[in-house]
């Protein structure tokens, strides 16, 4: 089933040379971990910006389970989509436990319930209800805080989750940590991911497909494997050839496929 | 559920409270039709005023006192209907409000402030009081001594040797500093400052100052340490005390011309000065000195 | 200074309860309107700046000249003199909330937007709860200026304390100024007290 499609996308930002978006189409099917992935500027996060309609595009449609995005309304529509930032975005004025309640307050589930999938998900990203229910986020740590963000947009059960560098912020040690977990909780789902990266590592050692994109275009849209052994041009060619880490642990048939 | 009907409570209480606010302002500046008395923010007028109110009162007319109006809007107050009658002078009504030149004769004075208040504003000034309450320089005696000043034309040569202690208001108001320089010439003062009006007569006492505006009236000049300039080339217009009523009171209560002209005929310079003295220099409140006056003065000779 | 106190109770006190009166009815009104001005003015940064320009040259006007400029149109009293407070402070509060509200990390802000807040929501929830350090800090500042121009309306014969305070300036009595400063700063004391309570039960 189709979960996430984009037809003739076109997006351009005032004063730029060249297009955010140039006439980008792509189908993504339900239970992918797609990472997107591409130097600044390619366009990887104005893509999944456009799917929760944080940008809207000059032309094109987009489709959430066949239904063009923009008959729905922004609002309810993000409510449906999990979103995770960089920089994380708690709010410090709310415990950890109202921070992750976000979602279910904006749609009035009754305390019981909310109670109940705070500390569900708590569990979820490894960290004991008990003890961080009732923590601020100034009491955590950066590796903590972006685990609270992954409960917070994994509580409503959306079934498309866009993430947009959410590990960039992280240390090295905490992130290796919180990609494979992050792994683990999308295997046990059925949730289609769209996470954005810079990191090639990253970006093989998580995604079932990957996208490359630059300059606002799609370069390729394969699995690690296929990149690897078939690049789809000199740019994709370079871009492998950048970490030869990368092409040793793929080719071999390792993780990902 | 709860929580909204909290907040739903809260919402009504505070609108209730804002409109009761609301209300509640708009009415306390209701009364009746009462005639509305008012004075300027000085000693002599609140006098003056509370005369004119206890004997308006006194003839069974209902007054309301709207005291101590600053002298820069109560001109203001009276043509916009905020009030009805209040104690004004010839010489003010002239140069500040009218912006004319100076007039030596009282009478052409009082006719001319009359016949034009009368066209541009609607409004009477009534019959004018002897008491003349005029603008003025008063001097430390001791520096008067000092320099042998007796008169503004002195006063005006050795100015570089004096401190002046302005009020704000007398450096540009046209019968203030431009008026004087205009007829004897610049004052270069040694230092001006500006202070409260109020508060000139303790500035001259304790030497922080030697020469201030004065009103000819005030209860201090009486005393020794205090010297009131003689304006010899006359720049100053006579300023004599006179009620001005706007005419549709008078109109709808025309008693109120001879009971005001009563009062006004009973005024002098000297009592006036005196009566200042009482609340400026002994301490006794306005209202008593007023009524003192009004029972034994005003009243007795009806 | 007590036994004044004692034979003059009742024109204090009723001159400290009309001052009291004057201004929370002025910080109540200021508030609401502030609030109503900057909710309008979250949108547009350029428009922020020109409205608290404004309201800057509105705070610099000398207050008797703007209550002269007024009678006209309000009348002598409270009907004047609140509005010109109100005025008065639109520039302390403004300046304050919008300051505030900006200075909200953007990130949170894009944080619940993506969640699906409505604009209202994010106001409400977000960045109203973290801007309330720098809004207090306004309204107090909004306190103690009311109460000190409240004073100076007494020449336009608005109620409260300024009566004796002006009073006592003019006749040099040592009694009015002292008990007239006493009861202000009692005024500004108690709205201080107030505020905290405000903030207390805000922060649950």
């Amino acid at each position: 089933m189709t979960a996430v499609e984009l037809k003739n996308v076109n997006k351009q930002f005032p004063g730029m040379s060249y297009k955010a978006l140039d006439n980008v189409s792509v189908t993504i099917e339900e239970g992918e971990f797609i990472t997107i992935l591409g130097s600044s500027g390619c366009g990887k996060t104005t893509l999944i910006k456009t799917i929760n309609r944080l940008y809207e595009p000059d032309s094109g449609d987009i489709f959430l389970y066949g239904k063009n995005i923009r008959d729905t309304n922004p609002v309810e529509l993000r409510r449906s989509i999990g979103y995770v930032i960089q920089q994380i975005g708690l709010f410090p004025h709310m415990t950890v436990r109202d921070n992750i309640a976000t979602i279910p307050k904006l749609l009035k589930w009754d305390k019981a319930k909310t109670d109940e999938q705070v500390d569900r998900l708590l569990s979820l990203v490894q960290l004991d209800p008990a003890e961080f229910r009732n923590r601020y986020p100034s009491q955590l740590s950066g590796g903590q805080q972006q685990r609270i963000g992954l409960a917070r947009a994994l509580i409503a059960d959306p079934k498309v989750m866009l993430l947009d560098e959410p590990f960039g912020a992280i240390d090295a040690i905490n992130r290796e940590k919180l990609q494979n977990e992050l792994k683990k909780i999308h295997a046990e789902s059925h949730k289609t991911y769209l996470f954005v990266t810079h990191d090639i590592r990253e970006a093989f050692k998580l995604g079932t497909k990957i996208i490359i994109m630059n300059q606002g275009k799609i370069l390729q849209y394969a699995t690690a494997q296929e990149i690897i052994c078939k690049p789809a041009d000199r740019f994709v060619k370079e871009l492998i050839q950048t970490t030869t880490d990368v092409s040793k642990d793929y080719v071999s048939g390792g993780e990902g496929i | 559920m709860k929580n909204r009907i909290r907040k739903a409570a809260k919402g009504i209480i505070i609108l209730t409270l804002s409109i009761s606010v609301l209300i509640g302002s708009a009415l306390s500046t209701q009364a009746a039709d009462k005639i509305r008395v008012a004075s300027k923010d000085f000693t002599e007028n609140e006098i003056v005023a509370e005369v004119y109110a206890l004997a308006l009162e006194d003839a069974g007319l209902a007054v309301e006192r709207i005291f101590d109006v600053g002298s820069s809007v109560i001109h203001t107050s009276l043509i916009s209907n905020e009030i009805d009658i209040y104690p004004e002078y010839t010489g003010t009504g002239l140069i500040s409000i009218l912006g004319l030149d100076p007039i030596t004769d009282p009478q052409e004075v009082y006719d001319t402030v009359k016949d034009a208040y009368e066209e541009q504003f609607q409004v009477t000034w009534l019959d004018y009081s002897s008491a003349n309450d005029g603008q003025g320089l008063v001097i430390r005696t001791a520096a008067a001594e000092e320099y042998g000043i007796v008169t503004i034309s002195d006063l005006q040569k050795y100015a570089t040797k004096l401190r002046f202690a302005s009020q704000g208001e007398f450096d540009e108001r046209a019968d203030g500093i431009p008026a004087l320089e205009a007829l004897y010439g610049p004052f270069d003062w040694k230092s001006s400052k500006v202070y409260d009006n109020s508060l000139k007569y303790q500035v001259l006492a304790s030497d922080e100052a030697d020469v201030s505006p004065a009103y000819t009236t005030e209860g201090r000049l009486t005393e020794e340490q205090f010297t009131l300039l003689e304006d010899d080339k006359q720049v100053w217009p006579p300023y004599n005390l006179a009620p001005v009523v706007r005419d549709e009171v008078l109109e709808a209560n025309p008693e109120i011309a001879e009971i005001l002209n009563a009062v006004s005929a009973a005024f002098t310079t000297e009592n006036i000065t005196a009566l200042n003295a009482q609340v400026d220099i002994e301490g006794e409140e306005f209202t008593d000195v007023a009524r003192a006056f009004y029972e034994e003065t005003v009243k007795s000779s009806k | 200074m007590f036994s004044y106190f004692a034979k003059h109770a009742d024109m204090l006190l009723g001159a400290f309860a009309e001052h009291l009166l004057i201004v929370f009815e002025t910080l109540f009104l200021s508030v609401i309107l502030a609030a109503v001005i900057s909710y309008f003015l979250l949108k547009s940064e350029k428009a922020t700046n020109m409205v608290i320009q404004i309201f800057s040259a509105v705070y610099s006007i000398p207050s008797m000249a703007l209550f002269a400029m007024l009678i006209p149109l309000l009348g002598l009293g409270n009907a004047t003199a609140i509005p010109v407070l109100v005025a008065y402070n639109q520039y302390l509060l403004i300046r304050n909330i919008m300051s505030g509200m900006q200075q909200v990390d953007k990130s949170m802000l894009e944080a619940g937007t993506g969640m699906g807040m409505s604009h209202w929501q994010l106001v409400t929830r977000v960045q109203l709860p973290l801007a309330m350090p720098s809004i207090v800090a306004g309204i107090r500042l909004s306190i103690v200026s009311t109460t000190g121009i409240a004073v100076i309306a007494a020449s336009i014969n608005a109620g409260g304390l300024g009566k004796i305070l002006l009073s006592g300036l003019r006749t040099m009595n040592v009694n009015k100024i002292l008990w007239g400063t006493i009861l202000s700063v009692i005024i500004a004391l108690i709205a201080d007290v107030g505020l905290r309570q405000l903030e207390k039960r805000i922060r649950r």
